[in-house]
């Protein structure tokens, strides 16, 4: 049983403690019960549905209502939730959770390992998003005893232990959603679940109103009475609403960073970055790489060692990010998956040596100083990215590359770039999630370039060599091994820059000073609340 | 007029607005087909991708695996038994959607059509009697500065002046929803969050009734038959209250007929700012979401409310017109 190799064996052996630990380790004196907190959310979810729409707004609802097996502390470690404990074994294939006893669902029935039977295979497996790769490996899940759930996979798949929250595996009530189509369930909207917040009401363009579940089944919790998403489409209003105390809490951009450093100063606001450690979102440059110019990997380099990424993020982001060169997060530090061992583009002379290699590369500068023209599709999710694709604009200039900007609506641009495949460069930013394999692996795998797939291989780049690596790392149950697949991933992809990854985005959240224990873990809004309360 | 030939007149028109509202229908339904992107696309963006066989079953579960004339006959044939068909995205018959939403949007549209009609009629009338003065210039020029404003600007300040800084109105919302007051209270709640929208709105309106009603009550005073009114003697009170002002009247409802239909539409920013969880909103979202199924409910519940205002207009004139007939 050699899963994570060395600290597995430890995970396991908190396991069954660490409920106590998390419980009672924040000092118990001044916590006080009731209060409601309102959270801003934008835009308007969708649905509740969170087991069938991963879109962000939805999990920052439903994560209220819905447990997972497990939760994960700041290290991205795994802590007990729904599993009080669970056991590796069969080199990776088989990992058996033993469920808390005594929780029940928001409607009073009992949760028992037939619902987690069912939201894995006949839910999770079939129609999350995501899930349908989490749990590819699983064959089946097993119930010996209403305590008991028995995962059985084909190969190892160590990322599935890291997706196991409540916002990204939720657990359902077999009982209510094993009847008629998952697909267009009447419940999606009306979610029962186990969390530490019941569902109240959802005022369409208004409110969703979430309603503490008095029998949770973490003792005393939760502290606060209520929560209320609301939905404010101004982004201006957004900033007044938490100003003037009517909202407490917004995250994920929801306030725009040119407000955050504004709001950050007035006494009844903090600013919180934690609480995104599980997403991780790099932002990247998409290159079309089976086009000319873009096939040259020098061309790619060049461009790369064009931006200025300190400039970038102060000036653009407000400070909130961090440089990198490479497809995987730092957030991955303490789990080894990370390299800073990589070809360096954040270099003094990046402009000249960005003009050297489009000289080799066979651009040589125009009359009017110019080498080639491209279009830069800009990602259509807000005003930083228009000014990320204008300081681009300006960077590549400089390197005598003539870029125009065009920005379209969401799904325009989505068929444009991963259907049509119909740019030549785009920038985006993909979120690493809880493991490479969720989040990393999609960029430039082969086995993602899908037409008509969003948010994957849209460079359509690969190599037989990175793909077996990736491949090799998906299954590989030593920590260490694993992480040296993943180093050797970094170096060639990054050298090879399909993509030119720039930096971390550091999300914000806007928080009113009076709640406290709002952001206790790496998923953030995505948490549960269940410890948050009010002074 | 007796009663039976107004109900037979309205019977006529309205049979006669349904090919209107079919064209209407069937022209929109047309035209999204030409956007870029589809439902399934956007469901699958929003979920921060999806593998294909998800993408290819949700195109399948929508309806949009069939050609658009097929598509476009199943739409016609539920729209006769007023079904409008299911919103995929937000998981809700559409008609649902749609009425839940419709009354914040009256709410907010009958709010603004009082206080813009009713303060621009005052202010026009007021403008006129003192054509060429100094308060003729005071309200004439403020109704232009009013009027050439944005009105996400003006909905900002406000929020700034009266919220933020004043601390008297709620920044935004229908409701307290910390509070969530019952009964007696819900009204006074509801009532204290409608005024900055409501004036917000009504501002940008106002000028334009108040600049047409000054500009028509001129044009009328000046007429043979307000001379005729002289010459008989009645005061120019009477003149005034009694004749001008109801001719006067006229192209000001006229314009307020027109102007309801983007009042029902042209909320969306108003609705953005102070989250109004009206119609504007709905459909600008479902639009960007490719939701066509919910922006085709919408443009048909507009057309239809566009056709009963303009009726209810027609109707006004005969009583503010004596001379007009309907038949």
């Amino acid at each position: 049983m050699r899963l994570f190799g060395g600290f597995a064996t430890a995970v396991i052996a908190i396991g069954v403690g660490i409920v106590g630990v998390s419980l009672t380790s924040a000092p118990a004196a001044a916590q006080k019960r009731g209060g409601t907190l309102v959270q801003i959310t934008q835009p308007e979810p969708p649905t509740l549905g969170s087991y069938i729409s991963t879109a962000n707004p939805v999990g920052q609802v439903a994560a209220k209502i819905y447990d997972g097996l497990l939760e994960y502390d700041f290290d991205l470690k795994p802590l007990p939730s729904l599993a009080e404990s669970w056991v590796i074994s069969d080199e990776g294939k088989t990992v058996t959770f033993r469920l808390r006893a005594g929780v029940k669902f928001h409607d009073g029935r009992p949760f028992t390992s037939a619902d987690v039977q069912f939201s894995v295979m006949e839910v999770l497996k079939r129609v999350h998003p995501r899930g349908i790769n989490t749990f590819s490996e699983v064959t089946a899940v097993e119930t010996p005893d209403a305590q008991t759930a028995v995962f059985r996979l084909n190969r190892p798949a160590p990322y599935m232990m890291a997706a196991l929250s409540g916002y990204e595996s939720p657990m359902l009530p077999k009982h209510v959603f094993s009847q008629g189509d998952i697909r267009t369930h009447q419940n999606a909207n009306n979610p029962i679940g186990t969390g530490p917040f019941k569902f109240g009401e959802w005022r369409r363009g208004e409110f969703v109103r979430l309603d503490r579940n008095a029998d949770y089944w973490k003792p005393g919790l939760p502290y606060l009475d209520r929560i209320v998403v609301r939905f404010i489409g101004d982004t201006g209003t957004r900033a007044a609403a938490l100003e003037r105390g009517e909202a407490h809490v917004a995250g994920f951009g929801a306030v725009p960073y040119n407000d955050l450093r504004t709001l950050e100063r007035l006494p009844n606001i903090r600013i919180e970055t934690k609480g995104y450690e599980m997403l991780s979102p790099v932002v990247e440059l998409m290159f079309n790489t089976r086009k000319a110019p873009f096939d040259n990997v020098k061309v790619r380099q060049a461009i790369s060692f064009a931006i200025d990424r300190k400039f970038v993020i102060d000036n653009i982001w407000f400070g909130f990010g961090k440089p990198t060169n490479g497809p995987i997060s730092s957030n991955f530090a303490a789990s080894g998956l990370y390299t800073a061992e990589v070809m360096n583009y954040t270099v003094a002379d990046g402009v000249e040596r960005a003009n050297r290699l489009l000289d080799e590369a066979g651009f040589p500068r125009r009359a009017d100083g110019t080498r080639f023209d491209i279009v830069h599709d800009i990602t259509p999710y807000g005003e930083e990215w228009r000014r990320f694709g204008e300081y681009t604009q300006q960077a590549l200039a400089r390197i005598g590359i003539r870029s125009t900007l065009r920005y379209e609506d969401v799904a325009t641009w989505l068929k444009r770039i991963y259907t049509d495949y119909d740019f030549d460069v785009s920038s985006n930013h993909l979120f690493n999630l809880a493991d490479p394999v969720l989040g990393v692996h999609r960029a430039f795998h082969s086995r993602f370039i899908r037409p008509g797939t969003v948010f994957v291989n849209g460079v359509r780049w690969s190599t037989p060599q990175t793909d077996d690596l990736m491949d090799r790392a998906t299954i590989e149950p030593d920590a260490a091994k694993r992480a040296a697949l993943y180093a050797e991933v970094q170096k060639i992809v990054v050298e090879a820059a399909p993509l030119a990854w720039t930096h971390e985005i550091s999300f914000a959240t806007v928080l009113d000073r009076r709640f406290r224990d709002v952001i206790v873990s790496p998923l953030g809004l995505f948490s549960n609340f269940d410890r948050a309360w009010r002074e | 007029m007796s009663s039976g030939s107004l109900g037979g007149y309205i019977v006529r028109r309205l049979t006669q607005t349904l090919p209107v509202i079919l064209g209407v229908v069937i022209v929109n339904f047309l035209l999204l087909q030409l956007a870029p992107g589809d439902l399934a696309t956007v469901l699958a963006g929003e979920a921060g991708g999806a593998p294909k066989e998800y993408i290819d079953e949700l195109r399948a579960r929508f309806g949009q695996d069939q050609p658009v004339y097929i598509q476009l006959f199943y739409y016609m044939r539920n729209l006769l038994v007023l079904d409008l068909g299911f919103s995929f995205r937000l998981g809700a018959p559409v008609l649902d959607l749609l009425l839940d939403r419709l009354w914040p949007t009256l709410l907010l549209m009958v709010a603004t059509l009082i206080v813009s009609l009713g303060l621009g009629i005052v202010m026009g009338l007021l403008a006129a009697l003192w054509v060429r003065t100094w308060k003729d210039t005071v309200i004439s020029v403020a109704a232009i500065i009013v009027y050439a404003t944005p009105l996400f600007w003006v909905g900002l300040m406000l929020i700034l002046v009266f919220s933020i800084r004043l601390n008297w109105f709620p920044t935004s919302g229908m409701e307290d929803v910390v509070a969530f007051h019952e009964g007696w209270d819900r009204v006074v709640d509801i009532a204290h969050h409608l005024v900055l929208p409501t004036v917000t709105l009504s501002l940008f309106y106002l000028a334009l009734y108040a600049r047409l009603m000054r500009a028509s009550m001129l044009e009328q005073r000046g007429l043979d038959y307000v001379v005729t009114a002289r010459a008989k003697g009645q005061s120019e009170r009477k003149i005034t209250t009694r004749h001008v002002f109801r001719n006067a009247l006229l192209p000001v409802v006229t314009m307020a007929g027109v102007q309801t239909g983007g009042l029902l539409g042209g909320s969306v920013v108003l609705e953005a700012i102070f989250a109004w969880p009206g119609l504007g909103q709905l459909a600008f979202q479902s639009l960007f979401a490719r939701d066509y199924n919910l922006l085709l409910g919408i443009f048909f519940l507009s057309a239809v409310l566009v056709v009963i205002v303009n009726l209810i207009v027609d109707v006004i004139y005969v009583f503010l017109d004596p001379r007009i007939r309907i038949g």
